[in-house]
């Protein structure tokens, strides 16, 4: 039905990490568990295609001898996030 | 549990809910405002004490000793504090926010602001509290509004109010004057930001 709709985007948990994302500078993994009480499993998943997609950045470090793994938006995320945003709105208000 | 066939009004309704609940804390913040609060305001007291005590017995050659002594000795411990503050909170951040960034940034521009006017004030050999306390009010003003947090926007306005204050005090007030202004543009907004809901 909305075709037109970047379909890495038009997914729940794909959707709510990327507006995490964009609110922020850099996120860490375990946060967004806490945020969208999605499993890590599931998460890393949507993660690497996000990653893959050239959406997301990935870097993984240690804090305190455990890792650490911290997210954030890539321009072309943003592009993508702003384009998606825009064709929402011509969905719920077509001109 | 998580679906792909949404329609534009769940999608907004994820977006919106996904930054709505991405709040960032900056209670945290409070810890830096507070330590500085108190840092500065022990120095003004202390350097008001030390003239008072020095001018009563006479022994001016003592002034510059002590008080550069005062300053310095009580800004070291703030950033010595400030370092183990900072090194806690970053160990546990989870969330980085842009806006966290140009704060950091604004009060590194107001830090150096200060020093240069001081520099400048010394060559030019006219009390540099004005210009000290109008950058407090920037930085504090600034911080306030960014952060949307009122108290600290009333905080930065009395620096303002104190920055003017000052051409109206004779020169021995001036440090009791600089500690007032602290304590009402400083640690009072700290401690609302502290208990902050």
């Amino acid at each position: 039905m909305f075709k037109d709709l970047d379909p890495l985007l038009h997914s729940q948990l794909r959707l709510a990490i990327v507006s995490m994302l964009v609110a922020s500078e850099k996120v860490e993994f375990t946060h967004i568990k806490e945020q969208t009480k999605a499993a890590s499993g599931n998460i890393s998943i949507q993660v690497k295609k996000l990653q893959e997609a050239g959406y997301i950045d990935v870097e993984k470090t240690f804090k305190n001898n455990y890792p650490k793994t911290m997210l954030s938006i890539t321009d072309k995320g943003v592009k993508a996030f702003e384009d998606y945003v825009n064709d929402l709105k011509k969905y719920i208000s077509p001109k | 549990m998580y679906k792909d066939d949404l329609t534009p009004e769940e999608s907004f309704k994820i977006i919106d809910k996904a930054i709505s609940n991405f709040k960032t804390n900056y209670k945290e913040s409070a810890q830096i405002f507070l330590l500085w609060g108190w840092i500065l305001t022990l120095a003004c007291f202390a350097q008001f004490i030390i003239l008072k005590i020095i001018q009563s017995e006479e022994a001016f050659e003592q002034i510059g000793l002590l008080s550069i002594g005062n300053w310095v000795v009580l800004i070291l411990i703030g950033f010595i504090i400030q370092f183990f503050i900072v090194r806690k909170i970053d160990r546990e951040k989870k969330v980085y926010s842009y806006l966290e960034g140009y704060l950091k940034s604004l009060w590194m521009v107001a830090v150096v602001s200060i020093f240069v006017a001081i520099v400048i004030c010394v060559k030019l050999e006219i009390e540099p509290l004005a210009f000290i306390l109008l950058i407090a009010g920037i930085g504090t003003t600034t911080t306030g509004l960014l952060i949307k947090f009122r108290p600290l926007v009333i905080g930065g306005i009395a620096f303002f109010i104190f920055s003017i204050a000052t051409t109206f005090v004779s020169v021995e007030y001036l440090n009791l004057l600089a500690g007032a202004a602290i304590i009402c543009g400083h640690l009072i907004p700290g401690y609302f930001l502290k208990f902050a809901k």
